[in-house]
């Protein structure tokens, strides 16, 4: 509890003022420079305990002991019995005990506020709480653990050390009788035909109802002014389709807790790109505007070649590409058969110049933040697993294959795909760097974001269910990277930070993979179509088998030695080797990088592996209204090592992210960010680069327009110039 | 009203590559870059939010919002136009036309609001009460007396103290809401609109400046003393004003300290000296950084667009940049 009275004999002036203000005006002034022109530090603290004493004590339901609370719990739908029953009632007094000793304090009023707002468990009538930190952590790691008291000790402990931390769906709703999915990602195909299109906003309503963010690819839609029945000009195109989809998703939501979210995701050579990207424009006409769907492209490697030689790009009828090669537009590799194509008479073509279409892409990204991008050929180059990547999601980090279903007349199946989901959850870099035990955390982990997984049937969408069932798909993140480098002083992208992503990223990789191979050896199964992955073949581990991957710098060898952590050598890598080809891996996919929001706050952390976007950062949503963080570990006194990403720049972003990229299977949600100096030429130089240095996607574009000179809000420290 | 305002008797085609004052075609770029139409703020995700507002709260913000809206329309249709045929450059007449149309962008802004969160007979309560309010109507009077008067330099300031002062007793309000995790949608709109307004104030007031650089010493002590006299009587009734709107809530006191920390604004603005002491311009820390007009605030895409984006500068690639 962070009821402690305010120390005694503090300056009795400051003591008033903290008592008089309200806990959002305290938060706020970490946004105002005190008068000697330094961050208010405490200012964030003394909200924090302010927000415990005027708010959460006094809206806590009271109970003598956990007993009385757990049945209370039970006996009024709270909690779900058949957690609890998996375990004796000493067992769960023994951890609730274990996670209180840990003495948890949140680090800052977002941290708390967010959590007490967005997570703990409420009363129906949404006004009293029921759960605090400690509370939730031991029920979702009882929930994950699945009744195995060792599992679930260890959840607990790396839950509340900070070291994991599960993403939002999991670490809100397990364990509540009254919830949605643990699952954060779904993805899924449409085909070409009524059937699909119907089945899919069926999906985006039965899926925002669950929570999770949904995304759809449209590329195997045929474009507008298509011919239907061999009817000419019958066709609408994508965007009806998109606005469908984005009234659905406004329709469901969570139990009212979230709206529902969604993107759709859809190729550059498809001949609706301009109108697909045009939604977004400022002055997009009502009707096509498009306010609240993501949007993503997906860009193979001939559009960027055809840029170079600042050549035509031709756009390809989806109809009839499948007519011609006898499977969808989307699983077509486009830049092994752009000249066919573009010589096929029967595929119906236009044309734009690919270098304005770039530039295009670059004004929409300016006026909007979209669209995403994801460089298709990269990432299926980078795939171990057999089959074609053709779409990526909601943050732009889950990059699986899929496969196509087909629907009989009255929306049922006549055979089930594959569609894609993914539950995902992240390490704090510091924490765990802290913690010495990567191996154990990576494990850990690894077993309760794959109880997710084990635990999920999402029925309503039986493409989902089959993926999931088929695949074991998760996706473990980080977070904090710059809260680390700065903490030890490093600076964010130099050669030190550099080598530190490098090596940690390669670290957790093989961590990663010895988890899964345990899972496999555990079960006595491996995910459908292992054999055909080159992790089967072997192929997968040349790259750490045959070169050495040692720290570059003294420094990053030091910080590993000092934590004790071992970096895995190559004769590590020629054991696991030989393990995965006999017994395989669990899980289809392991990692994926994603952009951590809401858990980073609670978590104290900085978002996913970026740089800070501002030293105060100021936080929006729904539920909580504007709300100030600051950076973690930040001190008046080593601001220096928290430049912000606008100041950063992108190369020494993207240089941080290949080097992690290379050791991730999925991807890793990349904002780029400019000040509104920025041309459109100078996003595009920034896409060629990410592109060049082996980057998977794009996600966010985002600007900073600092106040005009003269109207900037006096002593504002997300003002600075 | 508008028959008093004159036209410019002579136009020469302006000419954009012969800039005589640099803070044009600055303000220029910085406005254009701005443009944007409420269309794009997802307003509807308000909606559920703004059911939980009690009836007071509900009346007091559509009553604010009626009151804005007033004000932008007559900053809109007469007041950047009045200041036309006063600029000292071609290209500050090409920004009021801009600053004009912005206006009337924003007074449409507010029926987006109206009609997407309320009932046609609240709205048209709301419009009743706006010109039946003595203390508004007054603000409105007052501000369009000088701009149909004669001098130029004075017809500034009056728009000066509109753009930088008198609007800020409405935004408090969705300040107030957005701080507290209520219509924050509503809030990034009316954020844009600060944008601007912050811009429309900062400009105007320069251009006053500059004129006060052509006139005499003596004329200059009379201007000072005007801007003074006209910021006190608009301030004695825009503390009416403020106690007609939030004495409901009790708001009222707090309100209050941001009319003078605006105030001070505004003054600063023109150039002069603050009027309000520091004690009494201890604005509520959550209004003053929520007020931040730069665009740099994070938020997740289950809320809505925020006030980030502007038109970018289109570029040509050139061949050495995609040199791979």
């Amino acid at each position: 509890m962070e009821t402690k009275a305010p120390a005694q004999g503090l300056n009795e002036a400051i003591v008033r003022e903290e008592t008089d203000l309200d806990y959002h005006a305290l938060n706020a002034m970490l946004n105002l420079y005190d008068a000697e022109g330094r961050i208010q530090f405490e200012r964030d603290r003394q909200a924090a305990r302010q927000y415990f004493l005027q708010h959460v004590n006094k809206n806590t339901v009271f109970f003598h002991d956990l007993d009385e609370k757990l049945d209370y719990l039970v006996a009024n739908d709270y909690y779900e019995r058949e957690v609890l029953e998996q375990y004796s009632r000493e067992f769960i007094h023994a951890l609730s005990k274990r996670a209180y000793g840990r003495k948890f304090r949140f680090q800052t009023f977002l941290g708390a506020f967010k959590f007490y707002t967005s997570y703990a468990l409420k009363t129906f009538d949404g006004k009293r709480y029921l759960e605090r930190f400690e509370d939730r952590v031991c029920m979702v790691a009882m929930f994950l653990a699945r009744g195995d008291e060792d599992l679930a000790t260890k959840l607990v402990d790396e839950i509340i050390s900070g070291r994991f931390q599960p993403a939002t769906p999991t670490f809100l709703n397990a364990g509540k009788k009254q919830r949605g999915e643990l699952v954060s990602c779904f993805l899924l195909r449409i085909e070409d035909n009524m059937e699909s299109i119907g089945r899919s906003i069926n999906s985006a309503l039965q899926l925002s109802k669950r929570g999770g963010g949904v995304a759809f690819a449209l590329t195997n839609i045929r474009e507008a002014g298509a011919p239907i029945k061999k009817i000419e000009n019958q066709s609408s195109g994508v965007i009806p389709i998109m606005k469908l989809l984005e009234d659905s998703f406004s329709y469901a939501n969570q139990l009212g807790a979230r709206q529902g979210a969604g993107a759709v995701y859809l190729h550059a050579h498809h001949p609706d790109i301009y109108r697909f990207l045009d939604t977004k424009r400022e002055n997009a006409d009502e009707k096509i505007r498009i306010k609240t769907l993501s949007l993503g492209v997906v860009i193979p490697d001939i559009t960027f070649e055809l840029a170079k030689r600042n050549e035509d790009m031709y756009l390809f009828s989806p109809y009839d590409v499948e007519q011609v090669y006898g499977i969808p537009f989307s699983d077509v590799n486009v830049s092994e058969k752009y000249y066919e194509m573009v010589d096929d008479a029967r595929i119906r073509k236009s044309k734009i110049n690919a270098r304005e279409f770039f530039q295009t892409l670059a004004e929409i990204q300016f006026e909007s933040g979209y669209p995403y991008i994801m460089f298709e050929d990269t990432v299926n180059r980078a795939n171990p697993v057999d089959g074609k990547i053709i779409m990526s999601n909601l943050c732009s980090e889950i990059l699986q294959v899929s496969e196509p279903s087909e629907y009989d007349e009255d929306l049922g199946y006549a055979s089930v795909g594959k569609d894609i989901s993914c539950n995902l959850g992240s390490l704090n870099i510091a924490l765990t760097m802290d913690g010495g035990d990567l191996a154990g955390t990576v494990e850990t982990a690894i077993r309760g974001l794959t109880a997710v997984s084990e635990a999920s049937a999402i029925d309503s969408v039986p493409s989902i269910r089959r993926g999931n069932d088929m695949s074991h798909a998760i996706g473990l993140g980080q977070m904090n990277l710059h809260g680390y480098l700065a903490r030890e002083r490093i600076h964010y992208g130099s050669e030190e930070g550099l080598d530190f992503t490098n090596i940690y990223f390669y670290t957790v990789l093989f961590h990663c993979l010895r988890a899964s191979n345990l899972l496999a050896q555990e079960r006595g199964q491996a995910f459908a179509g292992f054999e055909k992955s080159k992790y089967a073949s072997g192929e997968f581990f040349d790259k750490y088998t045959e070169t050495v991957w040692a720290p570059k710098t003294d420094r990053v060898a030091q910080l590993f030695a000092d934590a004790g952590i071992q970096i895995p050598g190559q004769q590590d890598w020629r054991e696991l080797k030989a393990k995965v080809m006999a017994h395989g891996i669990y899980n289809q996919n392991l990692q994926a990088v994603p952009p951590t929001g809401s858990i980073s706050y609670i978590n104290n952390s900085t978002s996913s592996i970026h740089p800070v976007a501002s030293k105060i950062e100021i936080r929006k949503e729904g539920k909580i209204g504007r709300v100030y963080y600051p950076a973690p570990f930040m001190t008046n006194e080593n601001l220096e090592y928290y430049q912000d990403a606008y100041e950063i720049g992108y190369e020494k972003i993207i240089d941080t992210y290949a080097e992690a990229t290379q050791h991730v299977d999925q991807g890793l949600s990349l904002t780029l960010f400019f000040r509104d100096t920025a041309t459109t030429r100078d996003i595009n130089k920034a896409q060629i680069y990410a592109w060049k240095k082996g980057i998977k996607t794009i996600y966010y574009v985002r600007l900073r327009q600092l106040a005009l000179q003269g109207t900037e809000v006096e002593g504002c420290v997300s003002c600075m110039l | 009203m508008a028959e008093k305002v004159k036209l410019i008797s002579h136009v020469d085609a302006i000419n954009w590559n012969r800039i005589e004052d640099p803070v044009d075609d600055e303000v220029w770029d910085r406005l254009t870059a701005n443009f944007w139409l409420p269309e794009k703020v997802p307003l509807s995700n308000d909606v559920p939010s703004w059911n939980t507002l009690t009836p007071e709260e509900k009346q007091l913000t559509m009553r604010v919002f009626t009151g804005l809206t007033l004000l932008d329309t007559v900053q809109g249709t007469v007041g950047a136009v009045s200041l036309i045929p006063d600029s000292l450059t071609p290209h500050e007449e090409a920004v009021y036309t801009n600053i004009a149309f912005m206006e009337s962008v924003h007074a449409k802004s507010y029926s987006s609001i109206f009609s997407t969160l309320s009932s046609t007979k609240e709205i048209d309560d709301a419009f009743r009460w706006s010109t039946e309010n003595q203390n508004l109507q007054r603000k409105a009077d007052i501000v369009l007396s000088y701009y149909r008067g004669d001098s130029p330099l004075k017809r500034k300031v009056a728009s000066t103290l509109l753009e930088s002062f008198l609007f800020y007793s409405g935004f408090y309000l969705p300040m107030y809401w957005s701080s507290h995790a209520k219509l924050t949608n509503t809030a990034d709109l009316i954020r844009l609109i600060i944008r601007d307004e912050a811009v429309h104030g900062y400009y105007i007031g320069y251009k006053y400046q500059k004129g006060l650089e052509r006139v005499d010493e003596a004329t200059r002590e009379e201007l000072k003393a005007y801007t003074f006299d006209l910021l006190f009587e608009l301030y004695e009734n825009e503390v009416q004003y403020t106690h007609d709107l939030y004495d409901s809530v009790g708001l009222s006191e707090d309100v209050k300290k941001f009319l003078h920390y605006n105030a001070n604004k505004a003054l600063m603005n023109l150039g002069y000296e603050p009027m309000f002491p520091k004690d009494v311009t201890d604005v509520n820390p959550a209004i003053l950084s929520a007020l931040s007009p730069n665009a740099d605030e994070n938020h997740d895409f289950f809320s809505g667009s925020g006030s980030s984006y502007v038109i970018g500068k289109a570029v040509n690639t050139e061949d050495d940049d995609w040199d791979f």
